[in-house]
């Protein structure tokens, strides 16, 4: 493209953006100021594999990197949008995309943005997340020059292994805060961004923990009193390991970027489906206002249908949400709800129509007071179920060929399985049930079973590298299946070896 | 302006990160040499020097989800969307081999995220040289070829100027002395002044005397005396230009080996077990290019009868009949006999089977009789993928050729015999499952005759 041309299609871009501005604001959405960078393809595939602009150098971005690159390759043009969480809101376009595309990312774009300014769970984020990863990748860069690139890595494996493990009870205001710059307690030293670790004094919390452990031998009790879902911190502040100041930095960035994405992790559904909800609005408005032309908008048209296709062997979140929140906005506009219509039994009542008009206002409650979980908990009804099309399959095998086949239509069988692996972020539920297992300061895990197993092979290499952060023998209790009857577990690590100890079956009758 | 062109590239760190895990993957590979050489996608390749293999992938490993167990086929299963009723089929792929070591076993089909394995492209050089360290071969890319001298017959090539009158070189010392009176005539020609056949007169007067045709051509008009002169050039011989030849054996030197492959066809041996020997043949050929220029591979097919068969014939048909080792044995000694003479081949003998034997005492006889071929190499690989029962023919070589035996724990209790005298180049070994290819390798190129 030559420079002239660029800089006419910017010009557009730019009209384009005013414009949707205008339109927004006449919708009733409260955006930050956005900002979009136009960027070339591969830089638009860095981001969106190191998660961030700049991040801190990790094999595995590499990694994620090389897949992103093959499936761009192999798929031409996708309408990638990468949107930060950030004050002013930042979002990337990719050179490459034709206008029509640019356009489409967009109006999407804006609709993430009034998500997360306004949904509650992105209500205590850091929004400065841009800057203080780019420093912390500079500081991560001295380390493996002084430390090693090995022993650098070890510990961001380690510590990226359980990072989504940090807090997980979602009512407790201090689970989005960010462990360490938390203004409330005391200000953290000059240069080190992990200050609330350090005592006033500047010992590291060891100590109180061998405090704490008299304490809790005297009294019987255990270390922590209540199970700590948040074993990411619990490791940090009571490892016997005892880490460097370098070390809990790192682990201090990792955690930090964890939380920072944590309520992206929760209403993944209800963003992209939000999202999709507001940019088919806006396009609509922006061809009848003569910013796309037929052509562009038949464009349009196609590249929507492909973000909303229906994937036979997955689940489309950007399709489970817009039908969920287009669900919420005609039965509130029908006057279908209330615990009268709730309580009621007849068919007729998902025909009732008392044009009471109370669509839209609900679906800007709900975008603010909910996460995925409670969101498809409360929401997905048959309707939703039906007009997603979602089915539950199977696989068997027929001779040579391993056949998949729709096992279940059911639609309250597929709710309660969606909604179960939606519990907790997708993210199994373990607590840090003893600091001082044995009294031997090992560490004892206790997955949380709600009906779903641990893959064994990663629980294993995941307590591996949770040992490599313990540096003392660390316990896993869980739940084996099969068929009816369910084996609870205990699997230790020792650093050498695992072993697996039976605690009970129950089988269901 | 909210919107603005940015001409970010991909960073100098992301490339950084991206060879990190390529090297991470060779790791992997190197790590997992033995799982990943006895890929079947290795030895099927079409053609062409590297493989797609899977391998383990660098996983970052958390605490997840297992794969849902227990629809109605019992296998995995997951949420979709799209038009379909109960019972509709939505997708079909190759079912996961039954061995349990390859990927994808159950789960989503292929297009869908969470596979354990990924694939990968390797060359088979670098696997090669991956194995050549791990083994602690030297490198024999590097190294010369291994080359054997062979005495060819006699030939007179080089000449001295003393000898024995028989074998004197009459042309060569003709030719010497024909030079010898040219340099002179241009001498005296150079010395006198007079012009070249003034000057071959004067030599061929006095017979080749230079100092003589010196003399003369000094003198006032030597023209005249040498009037009757022939101006010819002529050799005049001196006993300096005599050459006499010097017979001298001719010595050829080879890099040949060829692989003598014996194995059982007969019903028991089962495609898998088949596969094992497979495998270990590609290898041992790899391998043998490396150190020879020259390397062939026989097929020897026997039941209770052995016969040369093609590649394909030997690893893809099996045949009815009895078991009579011995047969593929004395096969093989005959092909030594008539094609492959043991001074000018490096000789590599491989005998699989999955142990049955009529007549066990007749092999071992057979088996001396190959080893006094004096081969490089005899190897005896006994294939029990199942649970062993029944006759296994590694006791006899055990017993015959007081071999001792090994377990390696390491590779998965992996058995193997070895004579124990040096010059006794003869080893056992017994493969279980594909994991057990490569430490055969090992045990084998460990065992080999020093060339």
């Amino acid at each position: 493209m030559s420079d002239s041309r660029e800089k006419d299609e910017i010009k557009r871009l730019v009209r384009a953006d005013s414009h949707i501005q205008k339109i927004v604001g006449e919708y009733g959405l409260d955006c930050f100021p956005q900002e979009f960078d136009v960027i070339p393809a591969q830089k638009m595939l860095e981001i969106m594999s190191y998660n961030l602009p700049v991040n801190y150098s990790h094999w595995s971005f590499g990694r994620d990197y090389e897949k992103q690159r093959t499936q761009y390759e192999y798929s031409g043009g996708i309408p990638y949008e990468v949107v930060l969480n950030s004050n002013p809101s930042r979002a990337f376009l990719m050179k490459t995309n034709p206008y029509p595309i640019q356009v489409l990312v967009m109006a999407h774009v804006y609709g993430h943005n009034d998500f997360m300014k306004n949904n509650i769970y992105f209500g205590r984020t850091r929004r400065d997340m841009l800057t203080s990863a780019s420093e912390s990748a500079g500081r991560l860069r001295k380390y493996e020059e002084d430390y090693g690139i090995d022993e650098v890595e070890r510990l961001i494996d380690a510590a990226q292994a359980i990072q989504m493990h940090i807090e997980a009870d979602l009512f407790q205001e201090s689970a989005i805060e960010p462990e360490s710059s938390e203004p409330k307690r005391r200000p953290p030293k000059v240069g080190t961004p992990f200050g609330d670790l350090f005592d006033f004094d500047g010992q590291l919390n060891v100590k109180s923990f061998e405090e704490k452990r008299e304490e809790a031998r005297k009294l019987k009790k255990k270390i922590p009193a209540e199970p700590d879902p948040d074993m990411m911190g619990f490791i940090m502040r009571h490892s016997p390991r005892g880490f460097e100041e370098w070390e809990l930095d790192v682990l201090s960035v990792i955690r930090d970027q964890s939380i920072y994405f944590m309520p992206q992790r929760k209403t993944k559904v209800m963003n992209e489906g939000w999202a999709s909800f507001w940019h088919m609005r806006l396009m609509s408005r922006l061809f009848q206002d003569g910013f796309l032309t037929p052509e562009e908008h038949g464009f349009y048209n196609l590249y929507n249908a492909r973000v909303l296709a229906s994937n036979p062997f997955g689940l489309n979140p950007y399709l489970l949400g817009i039908k969920t929140f287009l669900n919420i906005e005609k039965r509130y506009n029908a006057g279908q709800f209330g615990p009268e219509w709730e309580r009621s039994e007849s068919p007729d009542k998902w025909k009732m129509d008392l044009n009471m008009g109370k669509g839209m206002e609900k679906v800007f409650e709900v975008r603010r007071t909910h996460m995925d979980w409670f969101f498809l908990d409360e929401f997905m009804n048959h309707e939703v179920v039906e007009d997603s099309e979602l089915y539950i399959f199977g696989s068997k095998q027929q001779g040579n060929v391993e056949e998949f086949t729709v096992e279940e239509k059911n639609w309250s069988t597929i709710k309660d399985l969606i909604v179960r692996s939606f519990a907790h972020s997708g993210v199994p539920l373990i607590k840090v049930t003893d600091g001082d297992y044995g009294g031997k300061r090992e560490l004892f895990l206790k997955h949380f079973y709600d009906g779903l197993t641990l893959e064994e092979e990663y629980a294993r290499q995941t307590l591996r590298h949770v040992h490599t952060l313990w540096d003392r023998p660390v316990h896993l209790e869980t739940v084996e299946a099969e068929g009816n009857s369910e084996t609870s577990i205990q699997l230790t690590y020792d650093g050498k070896g695992f072993s697996k100890v039976n605690l009970g079956t129950y089988v269901a009758q | 302006m909210t919107v603005r062109q940015m001409d970010w590239d991909f960073s100098k760190r992301g490339q950084e990160d991206v060879a990190r895990h390529q090297k991470k993957i060779k790791d992997s590979i190197r790590e997992n040499i033995a799982d990943v050489i006895s890929e079947e996608s290795i030895i099927s390749r079409k053609k062409g020097q590297t493989v797609k293999i899977p391998i383990r992938g660098i996983k970052s490993y958390q605490f997840i989800y297992g794969k849902r167990k227990g629809g109605e086929g019992g296998g995995g299963y997951g949420l979709g969307h799209g038009k379909k009723d109960k019972g509709d089929v939505i997708g079909r792929r190759p079912a996961p081999n039954g061995e349990g070591q390859g990927p994808g076993k159950g789960g989503k089909p292929a297009d869908a995220a969470g596979e354990d394995y990924m694939e990968t492209e390797v060359d088979i050089e670098e696997l090669i040289q991956m194995m050549m360290d791990d083994l602690q071969l030297p490198d024999l890319r590097r190294k010369e070829i291994a080359e054997t001298l062979v005495p060819s017959g006699w030939s007179f090539e080089e000449v001295e100027k003393h000898g024995l009158k028989p074998n004197l070189d009459k042309k060569r010392s003709f030719r010497n002395a024909l030079k010898r009176s040219a340099d002179s005539v241009s001498k005296l020609s150079e010395k006198t002044g007079k012009p070249m056949d003034i000057c071959q007169k004067a030599l061929n007067k006095f017979k080749g005397d230079y100092q003589k045709a010196l003399e003369l051509l000094q003198r006032e008009n030597p023209e005249a005396e040498l009037e009757d002169e022939e101006d010819k050039l002529k050799p005049y011989i001196q006993h300096g230009d005599l050459r006499y030849r010097v017979p001298k054996e001719n010595v050829e030197s080879h890099s040949n080996a060829v692989i003598l492959a014996m194995m059982d066809v007969s019903g028991s041996m089962s495609t898998t077990k088949k596969y094992l020997a497979r495998s270990f043949f590609f290898w041992m050929v790899e391998f043998l290019k490396h150190k020879y220029r020259n390397v062939e591979i026989r097929f020897i097919a026997h039941t209770s009868e052995a016969k040369l068969v093609d590649e394909e014939e030997f690893f893809h048909k099996g045949e009815s009949g009895g078991t009579t080792c011995a047969s593929a044995y004395d096969l093989a000694c005959q092909l030594i006999d008539t094609d492959y003479p043991p001074a000018k081949w490096n000789i590599y003998a491989f005998h699989f089977s999955d142990g049955e034997d009529w007549d066990p005492a007749k092999t071992m006889v057979s088996v001396k009789r190959l080893l006094e071929r004096n081969p490089n190499m005899v190897g005896y690989g006994e294939i029990r993928t199942e649970v062993a029962y029944g006759q296994q023919l590694m006791r006899n070589f055990e017993e015959s050729f007081s071999l001792e035996r090994y377990t390696s724990y390491r590779d998965s209790d992996f058995e193997y015999y070895l004579g124990q005298r040096a010059e006794m180049p003869l080893a056992g070994v017994i493969l279980k499952n594909k994991g057990h290819v490569y430490p055969a390798l090992k045990v084998f190129f460990s065992k080999e005759k020093k060339v």
